[in-house]
């Protein structure tokens, strides 16, 4: 579904991704794992748009997306979720979720995406009214995730959703993951600093450092790997 | 008791002005966090388009739209040639340019339309203390207001306007063009500028006519919260009757002082106005 190819995105003199090359399968969960400034962050930023790298091709389901202002591509079907969420908290929670699926014309449609979202994420059914900024950061999780499906992805891009969980709501959030995945077919993007957790619902994972992969493997050898897991996963 | 209504009533249809064009200001700064000192000048091509049109013309309702659509399109034309170029200049760069665009259409106006102080009409015949005309301003003030907010909370693009304003890099992830809704903000706003420079401007048009009505505007907008369009709105009309009260208890040449010191005032004990709320500056 997604195919990265050599892939280079700079900051000043800063090489975020330095020639970075990765692919996805269909309705799998690809987990990105790897330390502070391996470039996680940024490989998701280039891809969806925000970022646009200095050489190298980025291709989803065959199209070349390099380069694309970030609004287009989510119009194609591949949605991110930024780190933290980026939730606006001076928004509802439903204003959020609206917002997310906006872009579709077929009303009907995101009427019924939205029901779908609430009964996915039911605390968010019940705060609908909310000011987003009221909302604990697993609410804010699920709502920035929810806003994501509400545009129909083919593709979900997540950049650390468990980061500042507590360990219970991170298990909640990754059974999800796994149920889209398995549920609905969606190909999943997951970056992860939390290595078991992700690995623990992921197909394969990939291990950057310094803005180049440094390994890729099915997840279950990933975790059997001791000396990967001891040198750049951290547990 | 007689005079307290006059200067009331007086006080509110000026009070009408100031939160148009507060409003104007409001609507841009609530996008881009820039306090657009072209504003008066946007509404005074405005309104000399107007001037052209009813000359022209000898209707007074074809240079109203004509205008309005000036303005929309020169609100368009600043975002989409000037402003959208700075965009990551920091927040003085464009107010500094906005003050340059100010002298320099001022400038224009006076070389096409001259300096000369040109009779310039009410919407209605001017008569008695209450006239048409002022109830005319007052009504398609709070009328426009009224629009401008339930665009803002009511309506998929009034969400997508908040959204591209509050945080323009999650709004573009969720398929909204933040660069359309720039555009779209400084067309609206540019447009209620107009209006409002057409209910200043009578009797007589000149290039400096909107300055003292931008310094009260820019009161009225800071008095509300420069980001919160409903304060916007009652400062304007306080300000005017409140001015009112200063012109004729006090004398009217104390107003722009006053509406000075007022602003001072508001902005020592409440710096981000009556009705705003503090916002944590983003580093």
């Amino acid at each position: 579904m997604l195919e990265i190819e050599d892939l280079v995105t700079t900051y000043g003199a800063v090489r975020a991704l330095d020639e970075l090359s990765m692919w996805t399968r269909d309705a799998n969960l690809t987990a990105v794992l790897g330390a502070n400034g391996a470039g996680k962050t940024t490989l998701l930023r280039t891809i969806s748009g925000l970022q646009t790298p200095v050489s190298g091709r980025v291709r989803f389901d065959g199209v070349d997306i390099t380069g694309l202002p970030a609004d287009r591509i989510v119009r194609m079907g591949l949605a991110h979720v930024p780190e933290n969420g980026g939730v606006i908290t001076e928004l509802t929670v439903e204003e959020n979720l609206r917002l997310g699926g906006l872009w579709r014309r077929d009303k009907a449609a995101r009427a019924a995406k939205l029901r779908e979202v609430y009964d996915l994420f039911p605390p968010l059914a019940q705060r609908e009214r909310a000011q987003a900024s009221t909302l604990s950061g697993g609410e804010r999780q699920m709502l920035a995730i929810g806003r994501a499906l509400m545009s129909d992805p083919q593709m979900l891009l997540l950049d650390e959703p468990s980061l500042g969980l507590a360990p219970a709501i991170t298990v909640r959030i990754m059974r999800i993951l796994r149920d889209l995945r398995d549920r609905d077919g969606l190909t999943v993007l997951l970056v992860e600093q939390n290595a078991r957790s992700a690995l623990s619902v992921a197909d394969r994972g990939y291990v950057l450092a310094l803005g180049r992969v440094v390994a890729v493997e099915e997840a279950d050898d990933l975790l059997a790997d001791d000396r990967l897991r001891h040198a750049y996963l951290g547990f | 008791m007689d005079k307290l209504l006059t200067l009331t009533l007086g006080g509110l249809t000026s009070g009408a002005v100031y939160a148009a064009l507060g409003l104007s200001l409001v609507i841009i700064f609530r996008a881009t966090r820039v306090v657009n000192f072209a504003q008066p000048a946007l509404a005074l091509i405005s309104a000399y388009v107007a001037f052209s049109v009813n000359k022209a013309t000898g209707g007074y309702w074809l240079g109203f739209a004509a205008a309005l659509l000036t303005g929309a399109l020169l609100g368009a034309l600043t975002e989409r040639l000037i402003m959208r170029r700075l965009a990551d200049r920091g927040h003085l760069a464009p107010v500094i340019v906005t003050l340059g665009l100010l002298m320099v259409l001022q400038a224009v106006a006076g070389m096409i339309w001259s300096a000369e102080p040109r009779s310039f009409p009410y919407a209605f015949d001017f008569r008695g203390t209450f006239s048409p005309a002022a109830g005319f301003a007052v009504a398609v003030v709070l009328v426009v207001a009224a629009g401008v907010l339930v665009l803002f909370k009511a309506t998929p693009l009034g969400l997508r306007m908040r959204a591209a304003a509050f945080r323009p890099d999650v709004a573009g992830l969720l398929g909204v063009r933040v660069g359309l809704m720039l555009t779209i903000g400084w067309t609206l706003a540019a447009a209620v500028g107009a209006l409002a420079g057409l209910l200043a401007v009578p009797p007589f048009i000149y290039p400096t006519a909107l300055d003292s009505v931008f310094v009260h505007a820019l009161a009225a907008a800071v008095i509300g919260g420069l980001d919160n369009p409903v304060g916007t709105i009652a400062g304007g009309f306080a300000l005017g009757v409140g001015l009112s009260f200063v012109s004729g208890y006090v004398g009217p040449e104390l107003v722009t002082m006053a509406a000075l010191a007022i602003l001072v005032a508001v902005l020592v004990v409440r710096p981000h106005g009556l009705f705003g709320h503090a916002v944590a500056r983003r580093v």
